[in-house]
C-alpha cells in the first residue's frame, strides 16, 4: 500500500519536471505565431505554427505518414545493421591487437568522408531501391556505437578481473558476466546517439535517389516553395526521433536495473514476485 | 607437520622494470598453515605481501619456490584457495544474493542448492532481507560481510583475506574482528590474513608472521598463547600487550626482542 502511494507521488512530481520544459516550448511557440503576425512574414518562409498544425491535420495522415512508414523502415534497418557491424568490430578491436592496429585507423578515417556525398555512388551499385539508404543509414550509425562500445568494454578495473583469474573464469565468463555488464552504460549511450542518427541518415539518403520516403517528400516540398508541409514532415519527423530515443531509453532503464532502481522498477518488480517484501528493494544510498 | 594444508617453500619473486632492471618483491618466503588456523602476515605497506598472496592464488607465477596445497602443487593455477581483495569488488550489477554465489557459478555448479545455501547464511552474515537489494544499498561493513560470504562460498580449503578491513572506521572494524573470528571458529575455515594493524593481528591469529620491507621475508613468528575463545576484553589484557610487544619489536627490525624463530 505504501509502495502504491510512493508510485502516486513519483508520478506527480515527474509532471512536475515535464512541465518546465513544456513550457518553454508553448512559450516559444507562442512567440513564433505573434512574431509571424506582427512581422506579416509570407508562409512560403515561415509558416506559423497554427498554419503547420493545420496542414498536420490534413496532409498528416494521408501523405506524410505513408512516407514516415518508408524512411523508419530504413532507419530500423539501418540501426539494426550498425549494430551488429558495432558487436562484431568492438569484439574484435578488444581481443585482436593486429586488427586494433591494422583495421581501426581505416574505420576512423573512413568516417572523415562525408558519406552522404557516396549516396549516388552507391546507387549506381545497388540499384533505384532502399538498399543505398539503409547502407548510409548503418555506415551513419555504427561509428559512434563502435567507439561507445570499446570504451565501455576496456573501462573495466583490472582488480575485477584478477578476481575474476582469482575464481578461474574462463574468458567466455569474464567478458558476459563481468566486460559485459560493466560496459552497458557506455554501450547505451552510444545506442542512444546512434538512434539520433540513424534518423537522420535515413532521411538526407532520400534527398538522392529515392522517389519515396520522408526526406523526398521534404526535398519535394521544398522545391515547390511548400513550407508549411515541410515543417509539417519535420514535426512528424521529430516526434518519430524522440520516440526511437526514448524506446531505447526504456530499454536501457529496463537492462540496468541496479542503476534505474526507481519506485517504477520495484512496482515492476513486485508483479513479478509477489512474496518479495518491499523493504528488500533496493535504492541508491543517498 | 600433521594437518598441514598450505606449505610455501623457497619463494622468490621479482618484477622487470625498464629503469632497475629486476626488483626483487618476494625473497625467500617460507610459510606453512596449519588446518582451522589463522595466521596474519603483518608488515609495512608495499612490502610485498599482496604479491604473496596473488603468487599463493595463482595468479602470479614466482620466480623460484614452491606453494602446495593439500600436497598437491598449484603454482600458477588459479581457483584453488578462495581470495578476498582489498576492495570488496561486488559486482554492481548483482543482487547481494547473485553476488555471493559468483564463485559455484562460474565453476558450473548447480544453482538450486547453492542459493539455498546462501540464503540460509545471509542471516548469519548479517544481510537477512538484502538478498534482493543491490550492493550501492548496503554500508561498507555490510559490503565487507558480503564480500566475506563470498568468498566462503567457493569453499576452498585455505582463505585468503587482504586488507579486508583496511577501509572501515575503527568502530565498525572492531565489530567485525570480533564478528570474522566468531565465523572462522563457525565455519572451521583455514584463513591468512594480511593486515599491518598490530591489534587486528594479534587479536585475531594463532601465529603471526612478521614481514620485512622489500624485498619480503620474514623476520619471525610470533605464536599466540591467547585463550581459543576471546571475547573483545582480551585486547585490555596484559598478556595481549606482551604478544603486541613482540610483535612490534621485530616489525622495529629488533632481532634480540623475541626467541621466535625464523
Amino acid at each position: 500500500m505504501n509502495a502504491q502511494k510512493t508510485n502516486h507521488a513519483s508520478f506527480l512530481s515527474r509532471l512536475g519536471d515535464a512541465a518546465l520544459p513544456l513550457g518553454i516550448v508553448v512559450a516559444l511557440l507562442a512567440i513564433w505565431e505573434a512574431a509571424v503576425h506582427l512581422l506579416q512574414i509570407q508562409p512560403f518562409v515561415l509558416p506559423a505554427p497554427t498554419e503547420i498544425f493545420k496542414e498536420l491535420m490534413i496532409s498528416g495522415p494521408t501523405v506524410i505518414l505513408p512516407q514516415l512508414h518508408v524512411t523508419m523502415a530504413e532507419t530500423m534497418a539501418g540501426y539494426l545493421a550498425a549494430i551488429v557491424v558495432a558487436a562484431v568490430l568492438s569484439v574484435l578491436i578488444l581481443y585482436s591487437s593486429a586488427f586494433r592496429r591494422g583495421v581501426l585507423p581505416l574505420v576512423v578515417a573512413s568516417q572523415t568522408i562525408p558519406i552522404i556525398t557516396m549516396a549516388p555512388v552507391l546507387v549506381i551499385w545497388f540499384g533505384y531501391n532502399s538498399l543505398p539508404r539503409i547502407i548510409i543509414t548503418a555506415i551513419v550509425a555504427f561509428f559512434p556505437l563502435t567507439i561507445a562500445a570499446v570504451t565501455g568494454l576496456k573501462s573495466l578495473e583490472p582488480h575485477f578481473i584478477d578476481f575474476f583469474r582469482s575464481l578461474n573464469a574462463t574468458p567466455a565468463q569474464i567478458f558476459f558476466k563481468l566486460r559485459l555488464p560493466v560496459a552497458l552504460p557506455s554501450i547505451f549511450g552510444g545506442l542512444k546517439v546512434a538512434a539520433t542518427l540513424a534518423v537522420i541518415g535515413a532521411t538526407i539518403s532520400e534527398w538522392v535517389g529515392a522517389s519515396q520516403g520522408i526526406g523526398y517528400l521534404i526535398a519535394q516540398d521544398t522545391a515547390l516553395l511548400n513550407t508549411t508541409r515541410v515543417f509539417a514532415s519535420l514535426t512528424v519527423l521529430g516526434i518519430a526521433g524522440m520516440a526511437l530515443f526514448g524506446l531505447v531509453g526504456l530499454i536501457e532503464r529496463l537492462s540496468m536495473p541496479w542503476i534505474y532502481a526507481r519506485p517504477t522498477m520495484a512496482w515492476l518488480r513486485a508483479q513479478r514476485s509477489p512474496q518479495s517484501p518491499a523493504a528488500a528493494v533496493a535504492r541508491p544510498r543517498q | 607437520m600433521d594437518g598441514v594444508r598450505l606449505q610455501i617453500s623457497g619463494l622468490h619473486c621479482g618484477y622487470m622494470t625498464p629503469d632497475r632492471g629486476l626488483v626483487p618483491a618476494v625473497e625467500g618466503v617460507d610459510l606453512a598453515l596449519n588446518r582451522n588456523e589463522f595466521v596474519s602476515i603483518i608488515g609495512p605497506s608495499g612490502c610485498g605481501k599482496s604479491t604473496l598472496f596473488n603468487i599463493i592464488a595463482g595468479l602470479l607465477k614466482p620466480t623460484s619456490g614452491e606453494v602446495a596445497l593439500d600436497g598437491k602443487e598449484i603454482v600458477g593455477r588459479p581457483g584453488h584457495v578462495a581470495y578476498m581483495m582489498q576492495r570488496d569488488l561486488l559486482l554492481p550489477w548483482r543482487t547481494i544474493l547473485d553476488n555471493v554465489v559468483l564463485g559455484p557459478e562460474l565453476a558450473g555448479k548447480p544453482m538450486e542448492p547453492v542459493r539455498n545455501r546462501a540464503l540460509a547464511l545471509l542471516r548469519r552474515f548479517g544481510l537477512e532481507g538484502y538478498e534482493n537489494s543491490y550492493p550501492t544499498a548496503l554500508s561498507g561493513g555490510m559490503r565487507q560481510r558480503a564480500a566475506l560470504l563470498r568468498t566462503i562460498m567457493c569453499e576452498r580449503s585455505v582463505v585468503l583475506l587482504d586488507e579486508p578491513f583496511g577501509a572501515l572506521d575503527a568502530l565498525t572494524r572492531a565489530t567485525m574482528h570480533e564478528w570474522l573470528l566468531g565465523i572462522q571458529r563457525e565455519f572451521q575455515q583455514t584463513m591468512i590474513l594480511i593486515t599491518h594493524d598490530p591489534d587486528e593481528a594479534v587479536y585475531l591469529s594463532d601465529r603471526v608472521y612478521v614481514a620485512t620491507p622489500r624485498p619480503m621475508s620474514f623476520a619471525g613468528i610470533v605464536p599466540i598463547t591467547l585463550p581459543y575463545d576471546r571475547g573483545r576484553d582480551v585486547t585490555m589484557t596484559p598478556e595481549f600487550a606482551d604478544h603486541k610487544r613482540q610483535v612490534l619489536a621485530l616489525l622495529r627490525g629488533d632481532k634480540g626482542a623475541t626467541d621466535a624463530l625464523h
